[in-house]
Formats: C-alpha cells, structure tokens, sequence
C-alpha cells in the first residue's frame, strides 16, 4: 500500500494509533482526478475487535472509497491503516489473509457453479485439499446453498447470488469482515438469513464492518454506527447513545439531520 | 503454483462453458485457411506457377500438330486436345475467354503441308539471292485468356514461339540435309559416318549443349522440403493469425471481470496480478497449441482430398513447438494489454480485430512481404506476425534450424514481457 504517514497537528501519535483495533484508519485523504472536492478528509475509524460496526451516508460521502481504502484496493493519498494492528503498506499479504471483503457487485463467474467458484476463490487464498473441500461445504451450508452446490450461477436468483457472494467473503474465515451494502435488491428471506448469519458470525468473534443505506438494517445489526459525509465521519457512537444524544426520535430522523434533505445524485 | 493453477483451471472451464466463443476461435483460422489456399492456388495458376492449361484444336490433322504436341508436353504447359469434328475455333475462343482455358491454339487446315513445301521451296530458291522470296509464312491461332497477368502472357507466348521455332529449325535442318546429300552425292563425296549420314542433323541438334541448373543451396525447395506453394505458407501464417486473434477473448475476460466486480474481489485477495495474468496466459497457450494442430492437420489430411498440396512439417520439430509457444506468448500478452488498457468488449474487440488484421497484413500473412512496396516490407519488421512468420517459413520453407530463428523468438519473448510490464502498469495507475 502507498499510505503516507503525512502527519497532521495533533495527530503526532499517527503510526502508533489503532494499535490494539481489530480495523483502524487515521487521517485518511484520498482525491480523486477530476474532482474538486476529496473523496475522503481527515477519515479516522476505530473498529474495536468483535465489533459489529455500521457505516452510514447518503450517495457519494465515501463509504465506497472508505471501504476500498480499508481493504487495500487501492492506497490513500495520506494517512494510515491498520488491521489487527498490522499497518497495510508493510503486511499486504498477512492482512489479506486474514480480511474478508463482501463487495457489493456480484463477483462471481456465471459460467461457473457454486461449487466451482468457491473453489477458485478459496485456492486464491492459498487453501487446497481437505481444507478446501470442507470451507467449501462449511460456506454452502452457510449460504443454504448446498442443493445448488453443483449449479451455474448464471442460473441463479439474486438473493441465491448475494448469498454465495457473502459464503466467497467468509471462505478464508476472515478474523475482520467488511461487507459493501450486501444486502441490495434481494427479497426479504434472502436477507433475514443473511442477517442472521452475521449475527452468528459476530458472536463467534468476527468483526464486522458494515455499510448500508437502510438505516433500519444498521440498527438491527450494528452494535456502533458512524455516520459519513463529505468523506468523513460525521457521528458515531451506538444506536441508543446516538437517539440519546441528539434527542431526535430515531436514526433515519438524525441521518437526515446530520447529512441534510438536498437529494444526493451523485 | 496453486494460485496459478487454480486460474488456469478457471479459464479452461469458462473457455469450455462459451461452446460457441471456442468454435469461433477454431472455425475461424480453419476456414479461412482452407478458403485462402484455394483462392492461393487459382493465383498461382493465373500466375504461371502452376501448369497452363493449353487448347489445342487441330483442324489440319498433319504432322505441324503432332510435333507441336510433343514440345508442348515436355514443358510447363498442360495440353488438352480437343476433338476437331466436334468443335469449331469459335468454341475454342469462347472456352479461353470464359477463363476455363489460360491458352488456345488453332491449327488452321493445311497448315502442314503449306509449312513442308515452304520449308522445301526455301532450299530451291537461286543460291544467289541473299533472301528468300515469296516465302509464305505458317500461321497458327493464339487465344489468350485476358485473365491471366502479363508476366505469364509473356512467357506461355515465348515458351509457343520457341517450340514453333525448334520445330521449323528442325525442318529446315532436315531439308538442308537432304539438299547436301544431293549435292555431294553427285560429286561423289562419301558421307558414311558424317552428320549429313541418314537423319542425323535434326538429332545432333536436339542435344543439348548448354543449360541453367538451379544451385539447390539457394533453392526454396532445399533440404529435401517440399517446395514453395501456398499451403507451406498458409498453415503457419494462417494458424498464427487464428493465434493472435485469441487476443480479443482475452481481453474480454479481463473486460469482463472487470464489468462484474470481481476485479474487485480479486484485488482484496492475497494474489498478484501478474499470477492472474501468468494463469490467463497459460490457459490461451493452451487454446493456441490446440488452434496450431487443427490447421496442421487440416494441410496435412484434409488439403489432399481438395485438390491441395499435402503441408509437409519440417523435421526441426522442437523449433517449430517453440516458435508456436512463443507466437503465442505474444498473442496472450497483447490481450492482456487490451483488456487492461480498453473500456469495454466493444473497444477491445474493434481495436483489437483491427489491430490483428493490420499486423497480419503488414506481416506477410496475406501478401507475402517480398511482394509489397519496399515501404511497406521496411514498416513489416515491426509486426509481431512477421516475427512467429518469419521463424515458420525459415523452418518450414527454407530448412533452417534453432539458431537461424533465435532473434525472432527473442522479439516475440520480448513483446510478450512488454505487453505484460506495461498491463501491469497500467492497471496499477487505474486503482
């Protein structure tokens, strides 16, 4: 990664910070070409291990930067990120292993069964024989998946599809999960299980990073929400702490407050 | 190695999932290099380079078309004699016309005897004339098809004018035979074991004195391959463009990838990009091995049944396999590079089927390079099917081995390192 320990005053402490978090990033900046105003600015987030952490914003705030960054897609102009306490520009690959990432287009091969695309993803991650085959039915069983093991995915419903791209996420049984709206245009059943199967992975100690724009979603689930605009956090804290705070009688109420009623198109 | 072979494996099924972008990929080479080497084939005929076909309709039935027939049949000329009763030299000229015949010749009725007694009256002139007179000149009719090129109007005419030309030496050589005889016989001259002994003049003047022989050092047809023709150039330079175009595939999986999110998977997982490439790579690899031995098969067992040369494979059969794996090292990397460079499968697929049919014409895959201008043959060095063409005809064509091809192979090697570095590259600068 090219993160540059660029530091700003007050954050003197920058390279140590977020030593003992499970996800954490520190003055993030990242600008685009072409765009006057940066993607993300002076971004910090401390995901703490086993969190179940939600990360809110209307179109356009930098959620999807935020993420991109968080997983080493791509490097921030300046600022630092760590994940169990590894910085990403010196353990790429050891931080890989061990981050899950859910994007939110369906990354998987059509023309390939389920079966056949996990098997391709796990192999990626350096996992071969037994172990192989059992992720493989551990994330079928996972997905509900295992009648369809043998299927092409092209056949698939959406809600089948996102299902699969969530099992691809968890093949490495990632110790920091980070998941980009996952949950977009399936139907309700398809979601109550995924919900359900975060749930259960969170409370057998995976972290979870969450983004969503249902703000319900992110109440039900997220144990901390921070919410997002103009590429930084604006508020976060629990659901509870956050309707305590503002006074407001609940989150879709303060989301508004805090990022204002203009329609966001871009 | 898992990583890679995991890739490769993926690649192989989603190639063997698109039944009809794999029949394309094999169709397309193995129709268009049967089509060419027929067409080829008509051209090395209008050309010259194959056997004419020549017309003959003899109307006199003497001995003027029997001597003809035996110079025509000892030279590159292919004769068809047709029945006199049944055609006239109106169907003659319609048939030359029509293309079906490249020559046609008429005997006109009496043109024998008219010949014989000219050639006799040329002896009985007074000896001191210094030229003949009133000799009457023998005409045959020449059709030509207008078809044919210049350079083989010229030669078939030459090759007709030449036999007609032995032919009355000949007579006029029998004649002056007979006329010394006469002579010195009346003189009482002995002509036992002379050459005016008997016939023996035309004879001794058919032999031979002097001749060209082809130096096989230098001939096309040296080392015992077979000779120049277009299925020695069409296999390879057919087979090589099936290759390249696998380039367009390529960059449409990467496309692809790219269009679905999983590029975006793939670069969150613990996996080079240049292990991704290598797997693409090696999987087309595959594809163009397999592209080669179908149009080797198709010249060796197919060309035979239609009519066409058999391909014959050089017994460097090593150097052949390499310049194969590195045709399509290149071929692999330049798809690589369209699919990282292009937007869109529309993008990749218009420039890169341009990109291949220009690089194939430049290379001497439709035109061989020593016939284009000499701009045209300088510019060919830069494509890289001249490289992979180039190292084939010295194999196939020229009977050269390794050595004599290591500096296209290092061009190829070397286009396949660039195309790669510089995908890498860019799609470094794309994140």
């Amino acid at each position: 990664m090219g993160e540059t320990a660029s530091m700003k005053p007050g954050n003197a402490s920058l390279p140590e910070a977020g030593l003992h978090c499970a996800l954490s990033a520190r003055a993030l900046v990242k600008r685009y070409k072409n765009s006057d105003h940066p993607a993300l600015h002076d971004f910090n987030l401390d995901v703490q291990p086993g969190e179940f952490f939600g990360l809110l914003g209307p179109n356009g705030a930098g959620k999807t930067t935020a993420i991109s960054i968080l997983t080493g897609l791509f490097p921030p102009d300046s600022g630092v990120v760590r994940v169990m306490g590894m910085l990403f520009r010196e353990k790429q690959n050891e931080i890989k292993q061990i981050l899950g990432l859910v994007p939110q287009n369906i990354g998987l091969y059509d023309k390939l069964t389920a079966q056949e695309n996990l098997a391709f993803f796990g192999k990626l991650f350096g996992i071969s024989g037994k172990r192989l085959a059992e992720r493989i039915q551990q994330s079928l069983v996972f997905a509900r998946l295992t009648e369809h093991a043998l299927q092409s995915v092209a056949t698939f419903s959406t809600g089948m599809k996102r299902r699969l791209n969530l099992a691809v996420g968890l093949l490495n049984a990632p110790r920091v999960l980070v998941l980009d709206e996952p949950c977009v245009g399936i139907d309700a059943q398809s979601r109550h299980l995924i919900h359900a199967q975060l749930k259960n992975l969170n409370q057998r100690g995976t972290t979870i990073l969450y983004t969503t724009h249902y703000i319900e979603e992110a109440q039900e689930l997220c144990s901390r929400i921070g919410i997002i605009d103009n590429g930084r956090i604006v508020k976060e804290g629990t659901p509870a702490a956050l309707l305590q705070q503002s006074g407001l009688a609940n989150l879709e109420e303060l989301f508004l407050h805090l990022t204002g009623k203009e329609l966001r198109d871009s | 190695m898992l990583k890679i072979s995991a890739t490769i494996a993926k690649e192989l099924l989603l190639l063997l999932r698109d039944r009809t972008g794999l029949l394309v990929l094999f169709l397309m080479p193995a129709i268009l290099v049967v089509v060419i080497t027929l067409v080829q084939e008509n051209v090395m005929e209008l050309t010259g380079q194959n056997k004419t076909l020549v017309l003959l309709l003899d109307q006199d039935q003497g001995e003027l078309g029997s001597l003809l027939r035996k110079q025509l049949d000892a030279g590159n000329l292919e004769l068809v004699v047709w029945d006199e009763k049944r055609h006239d030299s109106a169907d003659l000229q319609a048939a030359v016309a029509g293309g079906e015949y490249q020559i046609g010749i008429v005997i006109p009725k009496g043109a024998s005897s008219r010949f014989l007694e000219e050639t006799e009256r040329l002896f009985q002139q007074d000896n001191g004339t210094e030229k003949p007179k009133n000799i009457v000149t023998t005409s045959l009719r020449l059709f030509v098809d207008p078809g044919i090129m210049a350079g083989l109007r010229a030669g078939v005419t030459a090759q007709l004018q030449m036999s007609l030309t032995t032919i009355a030496l000949e007579a006029k050589l029998a004649m002056l035979s007979r006329t010394l005889q006469g002579t010195l016989g009346t003189l009482g001259v002995p002509l036992d074991r002379t050459p005016l002994d008997g016939d023996k003049l035309p004879a001794l003047f058919r032999q031979p004195m002097l001749n060209l022989t082809e130096d096989p050092g230098a001939s096309r047809a040296a080392g015992g391959l077979a000779p120049y023709n277009p299925v020695q150039q069409n296999v390879p330079a057919w087979a090589l463009f099936g290759m390249f175009f696998t380039a367009i595939p390529i960059a449409g999986s990467i496309l692809q990838e790219r269009r679905s999110g999983i590029s975006i998977r793939l670069a969150a997982l613990p996996v080079s990009l240049l292990v991704l490439f290598a797997g693409k790579a090696v999987a087309y690899i595959g594809v163009c091995l397999c592209q080669f031995l179908l149009i080797v098969l198709i010249g060796t067992f197919l060309f035979p049944h239609i009519g066409l040369p058999c391909f014959t494979i050089s017994m460097h059969l090593t150097a052949v396999l390499l310049t194969v794996l590195l045709s399509s090292l290149a071929a692999c990397g330049f798809g690589i590079f369209l699919g990282v460079a292009c937007n869109s499968y529309e993008q990749a697929s218009t420039l890169g089927a341009t990109t291949v049919v220009a690089a194939a014409a430049l290379g001497g895959v439709m035109v061989p390079v020593y016939a284009m201008p000499h701009a045209m043959q300088r510019l060919s060095i830069i494509s890289p099917l001249n490289w992979g063409l180039t190292a084939f005809q010295d194999l196939l064509l020229r009977g050269y081995a390794l050595p004599a091809i290591l500096d296209n192979l290092g061009r190829l090697l070397l286009f396949f390192a660039l195309t790669v570095l510089l995908s890498w590259k860019i799609s470094r600068l794309r994140q």
